[in-house]
């Protein structure tokens, strides 16, 4: 074999790209009825991973800045509600909301990253931390329930609230009705993700201290402000992907984004990204959103039933990371 | 003269009840399993609004979080504060029956809410019945789609009871009609996953005339990607629970054709519970009757369900 051909063999992508078309060709075989083939079951498909592939951007800047974040289901949930509440309750402008709403999920990223950068704290339990008061915090400021258009007076019945125009938007699609909004968010969430990585001074301090911490910090890289920087990030990402969300659903429930940090995680590793950080792309991580968002709807269109998706799902991950790590 | 006397008689009673009533005041534990989900939260509301007009009750709430030992914990702790009586919704059956069975042994009336515990030892059981709620839903369509049509059918969870139960009563409604099931998956109750499970079904099937959710939640989702694809008019969508706030306001903008209530029990709890505080006997099994909302009776408060 050519050298050229067997290093573009052994190229994360390749693999990451290999893994996605054998998910495809099995769509091909089994494609209920000829739906596999029509563009609609895509476009769903890419809405419907919308979200995660937003939450997965940020997992991934933090993964290769060498951290994780769990916590991104529950920002993602408060970011939804803070949202909710200020467009359906108190009737703010679509905007004004989206900014707050982002503020407030840059906020728990700062507050985690410090506790991570200032007291060495390990990732996991600070993420762990912030992702169970993070889902107290939706819980607290929603009172418990789901801020829908049904908003309760204080005599208890209900008064049912107009949907804001920014659910409309989130919810709609352009294009000629070819592309949801939501996938559009999530496209250009990967194109800020990606040009920060590879064209900043910042991406390439992530890769810095995610591969060799100590390393970054004798060549002058300001590692605790750089990893304040990623889980702020994050954070950002969480907010972002929970308006997404409440638009949706047409409401901010507190209760959504549960296991959500894990469907992100399995996305970025999936793709060919390692844990160990230092190593990855934006590249990959699309491929990984591409494979479990496929993998998803072609169960779902074959109506496979619940449990079998679950165990197939098991063995398909194990799998592809098997077939992604072996010889790296 | 004897009337006069009567009536002194009566309003003696009565300033005596009353007075009793005023010196009299009970404490009533709640254990609720999970307040993550709205329709538990509405089960507590409602007992709460149940004990409103009775300023002799006080009602302590609980929340368990789904966690079995954390609620066993609860019924332990109820019982050493020494409360006058308990109304728990157990998270599941087995691990609850102890501690409920202890409770009930030390002379504290249980009023076991909407899941069982196993055996006899409890007060009384109040609960609906979801096979029958299901049944009247498959009526319900038989009789709306005029006997034959094909359905798409989004399950709650099929590991758990309320899920089988509305999926197998649906069955029995249905059977012997022209009405066929041409597409059923898992939505675990959550609305992301039913309109992610709907896109499917409307990816592979064009002709579909009715989807019957396991909660209201489901149906919406399903519109929801009905609608995205322009097809929400050419299909109706129904569900179970009818929470004022969900199944109640989804009829009410026409979204859902129907909604059928699962009660949640919550203000016969504190009527049973005060009965048994007068000393009267209460029997050992209620069964909840259900209302269904449609467009029509909506703002009459919906229809009872009949049998």
């Amino acid at each position: 074999m050519a050298p050229s051909l067997r290093y573009f063999l052994q190229s994360p992508t390749t693999r990451a790209g290999l893994s996605l078309i054998l998910v495809l060709l099995v769509g091909v075989v089994f494609n209920a009825g000829g739906s596999f083939f029509e563009w609609g079951t895509h476009r769903d498909m890419l809405r419907q991973i919308s979200v995660y592939g937003i939450l997965a951007c940020g997992m991934s800047l933090v993964v290769i800045s060498g951290g994780i974040d769990l916590a991104v289901g529950s920002v993602m949930a408060l970011g939804a509600v803070v949202f909710s509440l200020l467009t359906i309750h108190l009737q703010w402008n679509g905007l004004l909301a989206a900014g707050v709403t982002v503020a407030v999920g840059s906020a728990c990223g700062v507050l985690v990253g410090w506790v991570i950068a200032r007291f060495k704290v390990q990732p996991f339990i600070a993420t762990l931390a912030m992702m169970v008061f993070a889902r107290g915090a939706a819980k607290l400021i929603s009172g418990g329930e789901k801020i829908s258009t049904a908003v309760q007076t204080a005599d208890g019945s209900y008064e049912y609230a107009s949907v804001p125009s920014s659910f409309q938007f989130l919810d709609a699609r352009v294009l000629g009705g070819n592309v949801a909004v939501v996938t559009l968010v999530l496209i250009v969430c990967v194109i800020l993700c990606w040009l920060f990585l590879s064209q900043t001074v910042w991406g390439r301090r992530f890769y810095a201290i995610g591969g060799n911490e100590e390393a970054a910090w004798y060549s002058g890289v300001p590692v605790n402000r750089m990893k304040i920087l990623s889980y702020t990030l994050s954070g950002l990402f969480c907010a972002v992907a929970g308006m997404c969300q409440a638009g949706q659903e047409v409401q901010g429930d507190p209760e959504t984004g549960v296991g959500y940090e894990l469907t992100a995680i399995a996305m970025v590793v999936i793709g060919g990204t390692t844990l160990r950080g230092g190593r990855g792309t934006m590249g990959l991580t699309v491929l990984g959103i591409l494979i479990i968002g496929s993998l998803e709807k072609i169960l779902s269109i074959n109506a496979v039933g619940e449990e079998t998706r679950l165990v197939l799902t098991g063995i398909i991950i194990v799998a592809a990371v098997l077939f992604q790590g072996t010889r790296s | 003269m004897r009337k006069s006397l009567s009536i002194g008689f009566v309003l003696l009673t009565l300033s005596f009840t009353l007075l009793l009533g005023q010196k009299k005041s009970w404490v009533i534990g709640m254990s609720q399993c999970n307040l993550g989900e709205p329709w538990r939260v509405q089960m507590n509301a409602d007992v709460k609004k149940g004990a409103e007009g009775y300023p002799e009750l006080t009602v302590v709430f609980k929340d368990a979080q789904n966690d079995n030992l954390r609620q066993r914990a609860h019924l332990e702790e109820f019982v050493r504060a020494g409360v006058d009586l308990i109304i728990v919704s157990p998270k599941e059956a087995a691990p609850l029956t102890a501690p409920v069975r202890d409770a009930y042994k030390n002379g504290i009336p249980v009023i076991v809410l909407d899941r069982r515990v196993l055996g006899e030892d409890y007060t009384c059981f109040i609960g609906a019945d979801n096979k029958k709620i299901g049944a009247a839903a498959g009526r319900w369509v038989v009789t709306k789609l005029g006997g034959k049509g094909s359905v798409a059918e989004l399950k709650g969870l099929m590991t758990s009871t309320p899920g089988q139960d509305r999926h197998s009563g649906f069955r029995e409604g249905i059977k012997g009609s022209g009405i066929n099931v041409i597409f059923e998956a898992d939505m675990k109750w959550l609305e992301p996953n039913a309109r992610k499970e709907m896109e499917s079904a409307l990816a592979r099937f064009s002709d579909l005339d009715l989807v019957y959710a396991h909660n209201d939640p489901g149906a919406h989702g399903a519109y929801l990607a009905a609608r995205a694809a322009g097809r929400e008019k050419q299909m109706l969508f129904i569900g179970i629970d009818a929470l004022p706030q969900e199944g109640q306001m989804y009829v009410k903008q026409g979204i859902m054709a129907a909604s059928f209530e699962y009660p949640t029990g919550g203000r016969e709890a504190i009527e049973t519970a005060l009965r048994i505080f007068h000393g009267e006997k209460v029997q050992k099994e209620m069964t909840l009757s259900s209302r269904f909302f449609t467009k029509e009776n909506i703002d009459k408060g919906g229809e009872l369900l009949t049998n």
